[in-house]
């Protein structure tokens, strides 16, 4: 449209004499090739133009509240952390942590004995128990073909220079996705087990939820039971 | 009794129907007004002239009386019986909501009736469309009597002949009466009266018991193929059926751009185990305040996409649509700007509304004008975990369609199919917040269907490449305004 070209190339120029109200035109720019009316015209759709940008920026700048130095994650802001610890064998601890629509995040917990080994994970395999895990393909809103697991339902195997470990689901429901990343990068357990180096997504039923909640604990439960580990604020 | 027989001489339209009626097959006719068949229908079955209007103004006691060739005994008993093939539907006879018998003599004395009961409903209109609908027993019954004359009289011209349907036949009779008296015209208007004949209710449930053993009596009827008309081939309605009149305006549009100016309302009304999610919902504040001024049943609103709940829409509005139900009255452009005023200048300043216009067919086209191409212009406010550096905003600055893969969101995986969508970011900008190293607004502009959220904070890794992972750092997302939406050339 003819107007937005010569709006756009008016605001580029009006930003330099944005501190003097009178706006006055720049005879020597390409603007004297309009005649004065229409140039006229422009102008004040320009200038509400840069009235309607101005009042946006207002708008924008005026929510900002207090700026605070760290923030809580969208981790913690959208999901509740659960935790449980020794599950099926020492040391093996696990969180879960459970979105507001009931989806369930499920990773190794920091205190788990696998990070206690030098030099950390090195490998993880998801063909455990009767099938590879990261080829299963759900599919639709109704997430068909999804492997109903139990809670003692293996999801993976985890493997360091020293021994190797079964993780399970933790959680009963249906596994939507596992972390495939992980095949190619394991060492993002090592470096964040709570965001990137999550293992896998499960969806419980409500009724199994209630069930299964039962033998979870929460995080200060966790911090509480885990002081003499050594536990990190920023994974939390 | 022959002189009052004799129309009148300045009918002319009478006299029409006089000829009709002395023409047609006096057997037939006598054969038809002795099973219970009322003057009308034999006019349709008899007949080899098209059922005409002028029929309208003639009472069904004229009519008979013109019918009988002079045996005077049958005219006063059977007027009052149901005729056995439309059911008192062109007898204009009903039984009205209270269970009141109203007949009528004439096409305009009917009208009359069906124009107070459409009355009452209020609509505004300058042109209506008819609708009516019989049961399904008209259509049995009047099969059985057509088989009957076809094997009675097979050799006549007349039974072979094309016979108009009784809801056509209606039809015929009260649609000019009807124009007269609502003053409006007749087409396929957006405002529909439908006149629903069904049959008296203690009928209706004798009907569904034999209904079954009716069917399979009526068929070997027809495969005997009698000369008789048998009785278990028709259903027996000794009760005139119950008229509803139903008045249904097609819907109306409304188009505008909507601000969201709150971080707690939702854009559509959002309850959970009975409590409301946020404070109220644009939809409701919008349609809630056209919805009177229409007199409409319900209303549905539509808008080009949507935002979360704790997302401000701001700059040149989103474009939505309200769709109201059987709107009685059409306001004005006057009262939409008052409705528009109302909500602006509302005391919580919530939801804004601007161009709030009347729209007609064309409003689809606009919601999906530019749909492909449809881009969003957003503004985040954005944390790291390190300090911003020049060379962050020029790296930010210089990725132009930058290619994304996003996994579904883990917030809407529940709802959603779980696929990984590739979505382009058109542009970003970087806007330094003064006192602060680590936040700082992003101005970006994306393909529609783009989870912002998820661009910034990673999703868990799942959205690829992120603010987090361009920077080297981790992002999370502190606040979201939407400040454009593009719509083709608006």
């Amino acid at each position: 449209m003819l107007f937005s070209f010569f709006t756009n190339s008016f605001t580029e120029e009006f930003k330099f004499q944005k501190h003097d109200r009178h706006l006055q035109l720049n005879t020597r720019s390409k603007t004297n090739l309009i005649p004065k009316k229409l140039k006229i015209e422009i102008f004040q759709s320009s200038l509400h133009q840069e009235e309607d940008e101005d009042e946006l920026r207002k708008l924008l700048l005026s929510d900002i509240g207090e700026l605070t130095l760290s923030p809580p994650s969208a981790t913690q802001v959208n999901f509740v952390s659960y935790f449980i610890t020794d599950f099926t064998k020492p040391g093996h601890d696990h969180y879960i942590y459970r979105h507001a629509n009931g989806l369930c995040v499920v990773g190794l917990a920091p205190t788990h004995i696998a990070f206690k080994d030098q030099g950390g994970i090195t490998n993880i395999d998801f063909n455990v128990g009767k099938s590879d895990r990261s080829v299963l393909k759900v599919s639709g809103k109704r997430k068909k073909n999804a492997m109903r697991s139990e809670s003692n339902t293996a999801l993976c195997k985890v493997s360091t220079a020293i021994d190797s470990y079964i993780v399970r689901c933790c959680v009963k429901g249906s596994l939507l996705e596992v972390n495939e990343r992980l095949i190619k990068q394991p060492q993002l357990l090592n470096s964040s087990a709570d965001r990137e180096g999550y293992i896998a997504i499960i969806m419980p039923r409500p009724a199994d939820w209630t069930k299964n909640k039962e033998s979870l604990i929460t995080l200060e439960e966790y911090k509480d039971k885990k002081q003499d580990g050594l536990l990190e604020p920023c994974l939390l | 009794m022959s002189d009052e027989a004799k129309p009148s001489s300045g009918e002319h339209k009478s006299g029409l129907v006089y000829e009709a009626a002395r023409s047609l097959h006096s057997t037939a006719v006598k054969d038809l007004l002795s099973l219970g068949v009322c003057e009308r229908c034999i006019f349709r079955l008899v007949s080899v002239e098209p059922f005409d209007s002028d029929l309208s103004s003639v009472s069904a006691s004229t009519l008979r009386s013109w019918l009988e060739s002079g045996d005077e005994e049958d005219a006063s008993s059977s007027c009052s019986r149901v005729c056995i093939v439309c059911l008192g539907v062109l007898q204009l006879v009903f039984s009205d909501a209270k269970q009141t018998l109203v007949r009528s003599e004439c096409g305009s004395d009917y009208a009359a009736r069906i124009m107070d009961l459409v009355k009452e409903e209020g609509h505004e209109f300058d042109s209506f469309a008819l609708e009516v609908s019989v049961p399904s027993t008209i259509v049995e019954n009047e099969r059985a009597v057509l088989f009957y004359l076809k094997g009675k009289y097979n050799s006549e011209g007349w039974v072979q002949s094309e016979k108009i349907s009784v809801k056509d036949a209606l039809k015929v009779l009260v649609l000019d009466p009807l124009k007269a008296s609502l003053g409006a015209k007749s087409d396929s208007s957006s405002f529909h009266i439908r006149l629903t004949y069904s049959k008296a209710s203690d009928e209706a449930q004798s009907a569904s018991e034999t209904t079954k053993h009716e069917r399979k009596k009526r068929k070997t009827g027809e495969e005997n193929g009698s000369t008789c008309m048998s009785e278990n081939s028709f259903e027996k309605v000794y009760e005139p059926c119950i008229l509803s009149v139903h008045c249904n305006k097609m819907p109306i549009f409304f188009s505008g751009r909507y601000f969201k100016y709150s971080r707690n309302v939702s854009q559509s009304r959002w309850i959970i185990d009975d409590e409301r999610m946020g404070e109220a919902s644009v939809e409701e504040i919008i349609g809630g305040n056209i919805l009177p001024a229409c007199f409409g049943d319900s209303y549905k609103f539509h808008a080009a996409g949507r935002e979360d709940i704790d997302v401000r829409m701001l700059g040149s509005g989103r474009p939505f649509l309200v769709e109201v139900q059987n709107s009685r009255k059409c306001p004005s452009q006057e009262s939409l700007m008052e409705i528009e005023e109302k909500i602006n200048n509302s005391e919580k300043k919530l939801v804004g509304v601007k161009d709030l216009k009347f729209i007609g067919s064309q409003c689809w086209a606009m919601m999906r004008e530019g749909e492909a191409e449809k881009q969003k212009q957003y503004a985040a406010l954005v944390w790291i975990s390190r300090p911003l550096e020049e060379k962050d905003i020029n790296s930010i600055t210089a990725l132009k369609e930058l290619k994304i893969l996003q996994k579904t969101p883990v917030r809407v995986l529940h709802r959603r199919s779980p696929l990984e969508r590739e979505r382009t970011i058109h542009w970003m900008k970087v806007e330094k917040i003064k006192g602060s190293s680590h936040y700082f607004l992003l101005h970006l502009c994306t393909q529609a269907g783009t989870y912002i959220k998820e661009f910034v904070h990673g999703d868990l890794g799942r959205t690829s490449p992120s603010m987090g992972s361009i920077l080297g750092c981790r992002a999370e997302i502190i606040q979201l305004d939407v400040t454009d939406v593009k719509m083709g050339d608006s």
